[in-house]
């Protein structure tokens, strides 16, 4: 008893910040907010259970879910792709040694770090203004640009492009990977008389799949996570028509404007659900494209 | 035979080489030099809108929009001073709380989970990859999930309007990311230092304090300086838990500018902007490799 | 100085046993080296008994205290790593202190040991540099000198001298052995190298899947092996191995004759006999056979012979280095009886 209590209590006390916060911030909330998406709870009055209603509601009566639910996906499904394309790119050309490569890096780097914050969300309003910088632009080359934050068609745009400018943190990421694809093989495949094309889809990609795989997950996760950039171009409604009801954007101002904390937490877990269901789709499809070379314990 | 001619059966073989070098040589000479122009046309475009925004910061009002120069044709300064005060609270508020929950924040983040860092990367302790698996999932699980729950918490703490509900979590390790960069730093340190250090008579927290702590201070920065970028720029942890302008942050106050009715201060919004991101980049221009760095290992954000 | 029992010591991870019951009784003084294969469990066993890895069963003893459940630092040891484990912080002299000052020795006796330590490990001038400014035997020497200012009653090596280069452990194992002579504490040595166990130690353990095969001196496990494991893992290169039946005082060697066993040995059945390469005789012995050489190996002083027999089987024979054997010679050995070794069906010793 006194072995195991001694054996124990050294890990139990390093861990003890950490354990208190997982039940009281992190699995206490999320079953907290499991109770609360059955019940109608305004804060003011105590929560009132009325089973799965929340549910049926969203799914069979709630335009704005649907809504929220297909920007949110389109935002991911054109985004991530994009950017993962974008950051492997310019990975590529930084690869190998090029002069300069630490002035490059940063300087493609340091949009991501500022990516979250509100200055770029302001200036990106500012950008995409009917008179701003990107229709000026356009002008030059005789261009006409739409109104891109007051037209539904176009303001999800706003969103990829600032998205797309944050590839930063992935292209790092690349550049790891591609450094630890051996030079041999490069030089194997040109005996081998393989072109420039063919070392990329024969070499590359092969070798670095787990890298794609990992800034998949990694992008497709924060994605889905989004809210600051599409609160402040928004207004914080969502607006224009909802062309930028993102998922969050939805729950936070049905928690936090209208205080219908039961609903804004089904939508909590209806969320959750979904980052759960494209992670384990990404690691389920994982063994059909990724292999690793070594599998190291 | 006066007339020498050369065929190519009579070139040597050394020089057939070495004009294969030359050639090779100079596609390779050649693509470096598209590359640099790919390169370098991408990281303006990157660029100029931060370029851009600096430049507005210092026009009248009348001159950012339509104007895609980057030299402004008078320095307007007192934008500056105008944004500065633009809000019935002065930016010094705003950046004195900013500062003072980002540095509790940054202090807590890098104590706490460098405790459970070492729990986990070199104790044993009954339970162990039970809760790493957790620690690992909370990884994934994404803020707004859990923002209701806590927001009730806080709120029945009588914590709403303080800075509290922004602290109190770092300090709990709420940040499983760094909890992951540092168990990966910890991992590399040989494990036979600890066990020297016992044999020295070190007891556990001994060993952390003067062993795994000093040899991990690049781990320690790097979370240091994320955990700064990233409470400085949190946006939605106080616009949930902070109603007084008195009790902004600088993202919050910035937002001000926008919803403000229509009263267009363009310039000086741009300069408060600028203001705000001003100590990120400097922290990014300081700790640039540290930063690449840390991503590279743990692939954070 | 303390002597060292282990009763009855057992090591498992989960369902895995890694130490099967090993009882041990390390002299007060003594120059003990733990050998085996890798994977034999001698670290785990020097582990355990340092207190870096816990007892599953058994008990361990230093000196009359039971040291089971007292951590590490409360045993009054010290262990060199094969690693070094230097604080890559620290100055070697505050590597040096470290566990002194942990101890709350006052100030000037922290600096009298350290010095002592300096100056008996010649690195007085190396304290202020830090580990990494160092080379691979200054770093070993810096590890030994922290082991040596806390005057332990009881030392532990792991394996110090695999990290570094073959020159510079011939130089090493003469300064522990000179240290050893100088100290006179107790020592437990673990190491893969045979040669380091034979030249240091006062008593070897051959350890073999966590059991021991064989305790003893050196020469006791050279000249009197316990059985097939510890003969051919002692000696290089390794012992030859005939396999035969015996009946009674004779065993016929398969496929090469009858052999007249020493007095005092008698077997039957299946037992196996055993040569070193340098008791194979060139020329006739009590069993003449001849074959034909395979390989030479020239070492200046000796030259080894790779000898295929009729039989098929192939002996390794030390000849002297003058000698001018070449590849496909034909040539005749002999085996003597008393120089053989001889082990049973269970590789057990006869005699």
């Amino acid at each position: 008893m006194l072995r195991f209590f001694r054996r124990n209590f050294a890990g139990y006390a390093f861990l003890s910040p950490w354990l208190i916060g997982f039940f009281l911030l992190a699995i206490g909330p999320i079953l907290a907010s499991l109770y609360l998406s059955f019940t109608k709870y305004n804060v003011v009055r105590p929560p009132q259970w009325i089973g799965l209603d929340n549910y049926f509601y969203m799914f069979q009566m709630d335009q704005r879910f649907w809504k929220a639910l297909q920007v949110t996906f389109s935002f991911v499904v054109i985004s991530v792709p994009l950017k993962l394309i974008f950051a492997l790119g310019v990975a590529m050309a930084l690869d190998k040694g090029i002069r300069a490569i630490g002035w490059y890096r940063a300087l493609f780097y340091l949009p991501s770090i500022l990516g979250g914050s509100i200055a770029v969300a302001i200036l990106w309003r500012q950008l995409f203004n009917y008179d701003g910088v990107i229709n000026s632009i356009l002008r030059l080359f005789g261009g006409d640009g739409p109104y891109w934050l007051s037209d539904p068609k176009y303001s999800l745009w706003t969103l990829i492009v600032l998205a797309i400018w944050q590839f930063g943190s992935p292209m790092l990421i690349f550049l790891a990977g591609l450094r630890a694809i051996p030079q041999e093989l490069y030089e194997a495949a040109e005996i081998d008389a393989a072109g420039p094309v063919r070392k990329f889809f024969a070499i590359t990609v092969p070798l670095l799949a787990p890298v794609i795989f990992f800034n998949l997950v990694l992008q497709m996760i924060e994605a889905f996570k989004s809210f600051s950039g599409a609160f402040i171009i928004s207004g914080g409604t969502g607006a224009p028509l909802d062309s930028l009801l993102f998922f969050t954007v939805y729950l936070y101002n049905e928690a936090f404007s209208f205080l219908r904390m039961g609903y804004a937490s089904a939508l909590a877990w209806v969320l959750l659900l979904i980052i759960a269901l494209f992670t384990a789709i990404a690691f389920w499809t994982s063994k059909y494209w990724v292999h690793y070379e070594n599998e190291r314990g | 035979m006066t007339e020498a001619t050369i065929t190519p059966a009579m070139l040597s073989t050394a020089e057939v080489a070495r004009a294969y070098r030359e050639a090779k040589a100079k596609r390779a000479k050649r693509a470096a030099l598209l590359k640099h122009v790919f390169l370098i046309v991408t990281s303006l475009i990157m660029i100029y809108p931060l370029l851009w925004m600096l430049a507005s910061s210092l026009k009248p009002d009348n001159q950012i929009f339509g104007d895609l120069g980057l030299w402004p044709r008078e320095f307007q300064w007192q934008n500056y001073w105008a944004g500065w005060n633009a809000l019935p609270v002065s930016f010094t508020t705003f950046f004195w709380n900013s500062t003072v929950v980002t540095v509790l924040s940054v202090i807590g983040n890098v104590i706490s989970c460098s405790f459970a860092a070492y729990a986990f990367a070199r104790l044993e302790f009954s339970g162990k990859t039970i809760w790493f698996a957790l620690m690992m999932m909370t990884l994934m699980i994404p803020y707004h999930v859990v923002l209701i729950p806590q927001y009730l918490l806080f709120l029945n703490l009588g914590w709403v309007d303080t800075y509290l509900p922004l602290i109190v979590p770092r300090f709990l390790a709420g940040d499983a990311f760094f909890i992951f960069l540092m168990i990966q730093f910890f991992r590399q340190l040989p494990r036979e230092l600890d066990e020297a250090a016992m044999i020295d008579g070190c007891s556990p927290f001994k060993i952390y304090w003067a062993i795994i702590m000093p040899l991990s201070l690049p781990a320690m920065a790097t979370a240091a300086i994320f955990s700064f970028i990233w409470t400085w720029e949190d946006f939605l942890g106080p616009l949930v838990y902070l109603n007084d302008m008195e009790d902004y942050t600088v993202p919050l106050a910035l937002r001000s500018f926008i919803s403000s009715d229509g009263v267009s201060q363009y310039g000086p919004m741009f300069a408060m902007s600028i203001l705000s991101i001003l100590p990120i980049i400097l922290f990014f221009v300081i700790f640039q490799r540290l930063i690449i760095r840390g991503i590279a290992m743990s692939g954070l954000k | 100085m303390a002597a060292v029992t282990l009763s009855e010591v057992r090591k498992a991870y989960g369902n895995v046993a890694v130490i099967h019951g090993i009882d041990l009784a390390v002299n007060s003084g003594e120059f003990l080296v733990l050998v085996g294969p890798s994977g034999c469990g001698k670290s785990t066993l020097l582990r355990m008994i340092a207190g870096l890895e816990e007892i599953t069963d058994g008990t361990i003893a230093i000196g009359d205290r039971i040291v089971n459940d007292l951590p590490a630092s409360q045993r009054n040891l010290s262990m060199v790593f094969q690693s070094y484990a230097l604080y890559p912080h620290m100055s070697v002299r505050k590597n040096l202190a470290f566990g002194l000052v942990n101890l709350r020795m006052p100030r000037d006796e922290i600096d009298r040991r350290v010095a002592e330590a300096a100056r008996i490990l010649r690195i007085e001038e190396l304290l202020e540099r830090k580990p990494r400014q160092l080379s691979g035997g200054q770093k070993q020497r810096v590890a030994i000198g922290r082991a040596i200012v806390r005057e332990p009653q009881l030392f532990l090596f792991d394996e110090p001298l695999s990290n570094l280069d073959a020159e510079l452990r011939v130089q090493m194992r003469v300064e522990l052995a000179s240290l050893y002579n100088r100290l006179g504490t107790t020592m437990i040595y673990v190491t893969h190298d045979q040669v380091e166990a034979m030249t240091m130690a006062t008593r070897i353990v051959v350890l073999n899947k966590g059991r021991i095969e064989q305790v003893g001196t050196p020469y006791e496990l050279y000249n009197a092996p316990a059985n097939l494991f510890v003969a051919t893992f002692i000696g290089s290169p390794k012992m030859n191995v005939l396999a035969g039946t015996a009946a009674g005082g004779r065993a016929e060697i398969a496929g090469l004759g009858m052999l007249d066993l020493p007095g005092g040995i008698s077997a039957d059945g299946q037992i196996s006999i055993g040569v070193r390469p340098e008791q194979v005789v060139i020329g006739a012995g009590d069993l003449t056979v001849s074959g034909t050489i395979t390989l030479v190996e020239y070492l200046g002083s000796e030259v080894f012979l790779y000898v295929r027999l009729n039989s098929g089987d192939t002996l390794l024979v030390q000849a002297p280095g003058q000698s001018q054997y070449k590849i496909h010679d034909s040539i005749t050995l002999g085996i003597n009886s008393k120089e053989a070794h001889y082990f049973n069906g269970m590789g057990l010793r006869l005699g």
